[in-house]
């Protein structure tokens, strides 16, 4: 090294260019882009009852998504996410109808399975140090297999239905899946669980000790651990996270419909990581935001109901949420390029 | 504790990876209050011995005694409980987050789990402005800062950690003059707080200025202890780091005079790096460059190969080399064993024979489809002519031994004929006695008609092996003279000197 180290130190970006660089940029934009042109398009779309209306998928799409980026902070995916929701919500209803439970503790039990296979996932990933993509996956089938043979062994068919008439049924449906009317339209409960995991994850984010390591388990794990930050509890909690996330999102959706198809909450698992990623998180992680998850989430909404509003064909949205995905990821780059030369 | 008695005593400290004994019996002492500076060439165990005391590697045999008690730091959590903190050379922080979630991360100033965040960082606005460096922010993100910020804030970090001993691996290696004088402050504060620092550097100069007592350490034994830092003769500490108990064995140079020019460059610039360097390799020889990591020496090697941008003229053979095209390096003949022979050279999953002919695969295809059977009889061919061993090519590289892998690259280079070899750090990783048998390979490929530039960290493997040798040093060339008119004092006299006038 040549003596005379040039003095380049912390540039002070200015608050415009830090504004500018937050993760969840891409998000943004993209979210007011395309609320723009579907309230072009319809009417309805930009109306009261159309936002109570493309915020329900946002909802119950956005809790999972926000606790899935905090995985992907913390540097790991999570695929069986989505089927989870389909077996908790199988294991409410089952114990309900079938065995007479209290809904209540059905979903108890439902909540103790799910943080018991959040934390197998966790525990096999930082013991053996599998990219969690494959161990996940491994569950992913798992858990649909089970879903799917389980629910035909007891009912012969592929659904268990019936949970109105269960115990505890409206109190806990009061809770989780009722509406509420503000101003005059229903919004769906699920909208405020929604914002409640949003502020938390993001408290837990930017204010706790947790949020810290989840950097930095995910930003660099051999530094991390180096430190002494407790890098396997702050996974293994994180899969344990997601988990609890898809119990509360499988319960809503069980409530909500009284019945659940043994394949529910498949191929939802990839929705959330575009969410996430949309949001700004990065997948070989350390970097990213759970309210640009949430953002994400609303984008998917109101593609998945603005594309009806339009009176367009529905078929069509998936090809949407690509193009989406793409461009936002793009901007998302380009908004990292600009934070790296910033320090030039 | 008395006042006396030592802080830290390390016992018969014995450390054996696959292949290698990196420690092998090894003493330290350090008192409380004391800079002890760790010193030994490349490979003499220095880091290793670092790695065990901050709990990244468990010791095989040997004691550890802190404060008068044995403890047994089995990770680096423990390390720092016990109060251990480790300044590494390569710097390990979190870029994404702020310079103060890095100084604190994991013991964050924290309640009932939520951080305190204004408490964090002030006490990090503290902790940068007692090191000088007022101007790093806080809440700034770490990856945006310099090399030598980026050191700053580790500093800060083992301030953090109330340390009986702080171990600094190379402080000042990022470091510009002034910001020296200023780590030298800190060390001086501690120290009069009874703080123990274990201080390792290559510039003797600096061990003069600040240590108190050095150690010695070399082929992973320790030569000597605890002598005086400030008046223990150069000399001495020179021939304590470099008198050996294994003797390498070289081949015999060749008698006759080298041949025509096949490398020839001129006032050499990687901007920051190297400033203005000239040198010629003819065949059938081979030129040493000696010099410390960071010299230089391996910025030389990359620009030549083409993988560097930068300005000067460079012929093969009479035809330049495009700067930033190391296809046309290798068209000219280049070839280039690097230093990172695992990540840079070798598909290690791959069978031998696959490695050594991937250079060449041209040769054995016809209409895109390989000809197996001459790929392997030519990579048997090769690997017998270098004894590679085992002999059986199918085998996956991997589980070969490093002198033996290293063979392998240098076979892939005799595949289609090479007018020049860069060779970097040849023999790291490679067993002491398996390097006689890399050392005769390399001067057979010279003897051949082969040019070789050699870059070595080891200053006796440059010195026995090389014909000519040039002393590189912060990015020039500061001696240039026969191999066997040097000797290894003058060679490490000359490249541990620095610009700011030596050490004698």
């Amino acid at each position: 090294m040549t003596a005379g180290t040039v003095d380049e130190r912390v540039a002070d970006t200015g608050r415009l260019r830090r504004m500018l660089i937050r993760p969840e940029l891409g998000a943004v934009v993209g979210a007011i882009v395309v609320f723009a042109f579907f309230a072009s398009q319809s009417a309805t779309f930009r109306s009261v009852d159309g936002v109570a209306n493309w915020l329900d998928p946002a909802s119950t799409l956005g809790i999972m998504a926000v606790a899935v980026a905090l995985l992907m902070i913390g540097g790991e995916f999570n695929l069986s996410a989505g089927v989870l929701t389909g077996t908790t919500g199988l294991i409410l209803v089952t114990l309900a109808t079938r065995f007479g439970w209290n809904v209540w503790a059905a979903m108890l039990a439902g909540l103790a399975v799910a943080l018991l296979v959040g934390f197998l996932n966790g525990l096999i990933v930082v013991r053996t140090r599998l990219p969690s993509f494959i161990v996940t996956l491994g569950t992913f089938l798992m858990l649909q297999g089970i879903n799917l043979g389980v629910t035909k062994a007891l009912t012969g068919t592929v659904q268990v239905s019936g949970l109105r008439r269960a115990d505890g049924f409206e109190s806990a449906r009061a809770v989780l899946a009722d509406s509420v009317t503000i101003g005059g339209t229903g919004f769906r409960v699920a909208i405020l669980w929604w914002i409640a995991v949003t502020v938390l994850a993001t408290w837990v984010l930017m204010r706790t000790r947790a949020g810290n390591w989840i950097f930095a388990v995910g930003g660099d794990d051999r530094a991390a651990r180096a430190v002494g930050v407790p890098a396997e509890r702050t996974k293994i909690l994180l899969f344990m996270t997601t988990a609890g996330a898809a119990w509360l999102v499988g319960s809503i959706l069980a409530l909500r419909f009284t019945s659940v198809q043994a394949n529910a909450g498949l191929g939802q698992e990839f929705i959330y990581i575009i969410a996430a990623v949309i949001g700004g998180c990065l997948l070989t992680g350390g970097y990213g935001s759970a309210v640009g998850a949430a953002i994400g989430a609303v984008i998917f909404g109101m593609a998945d109901k603005g594309i009806v509003f339009a009176g367009w064909d529905a078929d069509w949205f998936k090809f949407f949420l690509g193009a989406m995905l793409l461009l936002a990821t793009l901007a998302n780059r380009l908004v990292r390029r600009y934070a790296e030369e910033v320090r030039h | 504790m008395s006042e006396d008695a030592p802080l830290l005593v390390m016992r018969g400290i014995v450390k054996e990876f696959p292949g290698v004994r990196a420690l092998d019996g090894v003493d330290l002492e350090v008192r409380a209050g004391e800079v002890h500076c760790l010193l030994g060439q490349n490979g003499a165990g220095k880091s290793t011995l670092i790695k065990i005391l901050a709990g990244a590697q468990l010791p095989d045999k040997g004691t550890i005694t802190l404060g008068g008690a044995q403890v047994r730091a089995a990770n680096p959590t423990a390390a720092i409980r016990l109060g251990i903190s480790t300044i590494y050379q390569e710097l390990d922080l979190v870029d994404g987050l702020s310079a103060a979630d890095n100084i604190f991360l994991g013991h964050e100033k924290a309640s009932l789990g939520f951080t305190r965040r204004a408490e964090s960082n002030r006490a990090a606005r503290e902790l940068l402005d007692r090191l000088g460096h007022g101007e790093i922010r806080p809440g700034g993100e770490v990856g945006r800062l310099s090399p030598a910020g980026k050191q700053v804030v580790s500093m800060a970090r083992a301030l953090s950690h109330d340390a009986r001993l702080i171990i600094m691996d190379e402080p000042s290696a990022a470091l510009s003059h002034d910001e020296v004088g200023n780590l030298f402050r800190i060390i001086r504060e501690l120290t009069a707080q009874g703080v123990a620092v274990v201080y390792i550097s290559h510039r003797l100069e600096e061990i003069r200025e600040i240590g108190d007592r050095v150690t010695v350490l070399k082929d992973g034994r320790t030569a000597a202890v605890g002598l005086p830092a400030k008046d223990t003769p150069t000399s001495q500490i020179v021939s304590l780091m470099t008198g050996r108990n294994v003797e390498y064995v070289f081949p015999p140079r060749r008698t006759e005079p080298p041949g025509a020019e096949v490398l020839k460059v001129t006032d050499l610039v990687v901007p920051g790096v190297v400033s203005g360097v000239s040198f010629s390799v003819r065949a059938g020889e081979i030129v040493g460059l000696a010099g410390l990591v960071g010299s230089g020496r391996s910025e030389i090697v990359e620009a030549i190969y083409g993988a560097r941008r930068a300005s000067g003229r460079i012929l093969l053979d009479g035809h330049a080399v495009r700067p930033g095209s190391t296809s046309r390096a290798v068209r000219l003949g280049m070839g280039l064993a690097p230093e990172e022979r695992k990540a840079q050279a070798l598909l290690l999953d791959q069978s031998v024979a696959r490695n050594i002919t991937l250079g060449g695969l041209e040769r054995f295809s016809r209409f895109g489809w390989i000809d197996r059977r001459r790929e392997l009889a030519e990579a048997r061919t090769l690997a017998e002519t270098l004894d590679i061993r085992p002999g059986d090519v199918r085998r996956p590289i991997k589980t070969l031994s490093g002198g033996n892998q290293q063979k392998a690259v240098l076979a892939r280079w005799l595949v289609n004929g090479r007018k020049l070899l860069l060779l970097d750090e040849p023999t790291r990783g490679v067993d002491v006695g398996a390097r006689a048998e890399l050392y005769a390979v390399i001067r057979r490929l010279a003897d051949e008609g082969i040019g070789v530039l050699l870059v070595s960290s080891e200053v006796p493997e440059v010195l026995g092996l090389a014909d000519r040798v040039l002393v590189i040093r912060e990015g020039a060339v500061v001696h240039e003279a026969a191999a066997r008119d040097l000797d290894e004092h003058q060679v490490l006299d000359l490249v541990m000197a620095t610009s700011t006038g030596g050490f004698r």
